[in-house]
């Protein structure tokens, strides 16, 4: 309290000071960027008159990077570099600035160096993170990261033996599956939204429903949702030229693909070996899916849907793809499979990569298609405080339009935020557009019924 | 008296140098056993209450036959089929023919390339558009269609050989080198023929070598996850079956996954004791 009694006077006096020198003070605040042999210190004396109101430029910059990546967020005063962009104020603005203005204590410096832990990503977006998001970020944002690949089960276990304030990893990307586990069994998470709108002001562009729960459990803003993942029809144009458009179309011509349509074992660990049979089911069942599965397994609509399913499943290659999509993949470079359900993002990438076919294409199914697994960024409140802004500020620029597009683009993933008139029209030749995925999005909530795909469908399905 | 001290003394000593290894044995070992027995006979997803139902229900499964029976086909044909192979090459590799030491490094490459990317390998290799068929399709009069080795039983086995040979070969190799020459030289002075120099001579010799090499073959196959994960198609033997119920099914269960593998441990040294048993006959 003291030292803060002490500043404010010296600051008084100094502007006093100041306007007595009377250099040229700022009318109005101006863009300026770094030259060789700047520093803050000499800049504040330029343009607002006094050396020690630099806090002021360090604080006008910081909150204007905040909306305008290309400014430069200023962690550290001692350091910068030419070709920054910073936001000088005008006087008035700098000295209403620091009259509120409280200097850190030189221990609080943000710090410039954060772990992240991703329980999500496949292959593809673990390459995205390492070789494009991350340089990324240590350019635009000077944070750098340390990006560690686990599993969800460990990183729950070891959030839960933390201490207060001791976390020792301060930003997870994780599966909707995860945040709703890590809700239930109450480890300490920051409630984003709506609590941390005003430094994530990118977070009001995501749909709020997704933010209000996850898989059905009510997570009330404690993730922020980085992109939305889509099984779609996957088809190699070579061989099929007429893609159906429904999962009926699909049941009614599997003779013309009979031995080349791509399924997955009901028991692989890859959740495909459920999605597939799951999404077929809900073609013929619809909403009656959610019954008991005691009763479902009991009425004629279901039993006539798992009898198509056989005949649809005895029409797929055989034997099923085991394990990894890298087989599934494989299949489609040998020209045996032609036709699958897959995650169209994993896909669409692959095909880019040279992995997949180069005539590899996206289609709809319109009874409904499962949702992948969305990507939820989560910050544990058991972190060091001085973290805090730190991962809220790459949070809000991870959800940036230009990172989020670059995400449709680049991945073929759809974006976690709704800004769909930014995405530019030759992504929608690609793959189908957003508003006509959502509304047949499905998720896969009947557990018991998943449970007997994985348990009896080696049996029922082939893969035995 | 002071033989008695001089007595404790030494087996003190031999007490404290056994210790490093003793604790290992029982930390890296024998406790991670009893904690897999523990829960194989623990409910699933409780802590309480001692059961023999993980066991009654995966040995009374219809499949559990089946798998057991498989992964005993593929072990032991692919054990089998690596003496058969590693035997004519020690043979050949004993009399240093030209590029011998290349074909000596070339035959620790299985075992030192981690088992999926060797499975991925092998898929890509064997498939309908790989190397293999190419050759066939292309140069092979009456073979118009890829042959199918994917995902089949003679193609798993093929797998296997390729990945878990080199311990039968290696060993095999060393014992006959190790053997004397004059041996088999006073066997074809006193009138045997090169057919009855291997039979009786040479074959008898190296069986020690041949059985070490071979228990660990088949102690690899046996156990072999990565190759049948990614190549069985179907057939999915104890080890990939395992795996399933812990990485599979939500939550993981780990107390038919430990009595499974408790199963498979009690085979595996059941098998090995019988066959340890047969094949040290003739040589002793």
């Amino acid at each position: 309290m003291l030292s803060k009694k002490v500043w404010v006077i010296a600051l008084v006096l100094v502007l006093l000071g100041s306007s007595v020198v009377g250099a040229a003070p700022l009318a109005q605040e101006m863009t300026y960027t770094v030259k060789l042999g700047d520093n803050l210190w000499t800049l504040a004396e330029k343009y607002l008159g006094n050396g020690a109101a630099y806090p002021a430029i360090v604080g006008a910059t910081n909150k204007k990077s905040i909306e305008d990546p290309t400014f430069a967020y200023i962690t550290n005063p001692s350091l910068i570099h030419p070709g920054w962009k910073f936001l000088i104020p005008s006087k008035e603005a700098a000295e209403e600035y620091l009259a509120t203005y409280v200097r850190p204590a030189p221990e609080k410096a943000l710090p410039t160096e954060i772990t992240m832990v991703d329980t999500n990503s496949g292959s593809n977006f673990q390459a995205y993170w390492q070789t494009v998001v991350l340089p990324q970020i240590e350019k635009d944002l000077g944070i750098k990261i340390n990006y560690v690949v686990s599993k969800s089960s460990e990183m729950m276990e070891r959030m839960k033996a933390w201490e207060k304030g001791k976390g020792d990893f301060h930003l997870l990307f994780v599966k909707p599956s995860h945040v709703a586990d890590m809700v239930e069994e109450g480890i300490p998470l920051e409630t984003l939204f709506p609590d941390r709108l005003d430094v994530i002001p990118n977070l009001a562009k995501c749909p709020k429903e997704y933010l209000k729960t996850a898989v059905g459990v009510p997570i009330d803003g404690k993730g922020a949702l980085y992109w939305r993942s889509q099984y779609t029809l996957i088809y190699n144009s070579e061989y099929v030229k007429d893609p159906p458009t429904s999962w009926k179309e699909f049941y009614e011509r599997r003779d013309e693909w009979r031995g080349h349509i791509g399924l997955m074992r009901p028991n692989s660990k890859s959740g495909s070996g459920r999605r597939q049979p799951y999404s077929f089911l809900y073609a013929f069942l619809g909403d009656k899916i959610e019954m008991p599965f005691d009763e479902l397994k009991e009425t004629p609509e279901f039993k006539d849907a798992w009898a198509k399913l056989t005949e649809f499943y005895a029409a797929a290659q055989q034997p099923l793809a085991p394990e990894p999509s890298p087989n599934l993949f494989e299949r489609f470079n040998a020209g045996e499979t032609w036709i699958s359900f897959y995650a169209m993002d994993f896909c669409l990438w692959s095909r880019d990569q040279g992995t997949m076919p180069p005539t590899i294409k996206a289609g709809f199914l319109s009874e409904g298609m499962t949702a992948g697994s969305d990507g939820y960024l989560v910050v544990p409140a058991d972190i060091p405080e001085k973290y805090k802004p730190v991962v809220f500020r790459l949070i809000n620029y991870l959800l940036s339009d230009k990172q989020q597009v670059q995400l449709i683009t680049t991945m073929w993933q759809y974006c976690g935020t709704d800004i769909w008139d930014k995405v530019p029209d030759e992504v929608w030749e690609v793959i189908p557009r957003w508003e006509d995925v959502e509304p047949t999005r499905i998720r896969m909530t009947n557990k018991p019924l998943v449970d007997y795909i994985k348990e009896e469908g080696p049996a029922l399905l082939g893969g035995g | 008296m002071r033989d008695f001290l001089r007595w404790q003394k030494r087996n003190l000593v031999t007490l404290l140098m056994l210790a490093p290894g003793l604790a290992s044995f029982f930390g890296l070992f024998v406790y991670p056993i009893l904690v897999t027995i523990v829960r194989s006979l623990k409910p699933e997803g409780q802590s309480a209450g001692w059961t023999l139902e993980n066991y009654i229900n995966f040995l009374s499964k219809p499949s559990a036959r089946g798998v057991i029976l498989l992964t005993f086909i593929l072990a032991i044909s692919s054990t089998l089929l690596s003496i058969v192979l590693s035997v004519p090459l020690a043979l050949i590799l004993r009399e240093k023919v030209r590029g011998h030491r290349l074909l000596r490094l070339t035959i620790l490459v299985p075992i030192t390339v981690p088992g999926l990317i060797g499975a991925f390998g092998l898929l890509l290799f064997w498939g309908s558009r790989g190397w293999v068929n190419l050759f066939l399709t292309q140069f092979v009069p009456f073979i118009h269609e890829p042959i199918r080795v994917n995902y089949t039983i003679p193609g798993l086995i093929l797998f296997y050989v390729w990945h878990y040979f080199p311990y039968t070969c290696i060993t095999t190799l060393s014992t006959l080198e190790s053997l004397d020459r004059s041996i088999e030289e006073a066997a074809a002075v006193a009138g045997a023929n090169g057919w009855q120099v291997l039979r009786h001579i040479v074959l008898p010799l190296i069986m020690p070598g041949i059985l070490a090499g071979s228990v660990l073959t088949f102690m690899a196959a046996f156990g072999s996850f990565s190759i049948p994960l990614i190549t069985g198609g179907n057939y999915r033997p104890l080890s990939v079956e395992i795996y399933t119920q812990i990485d599979v099914f939500t939550p993981a269960r780990w107390s038919m996954a430990s009595a499974m593998a408790i199963v498979m441990a009690a085979l595996q040294v059941v098998f090995l004791s019988l066959y340890m048993r047969i094949l040290r006959r003739p040589a002793a």
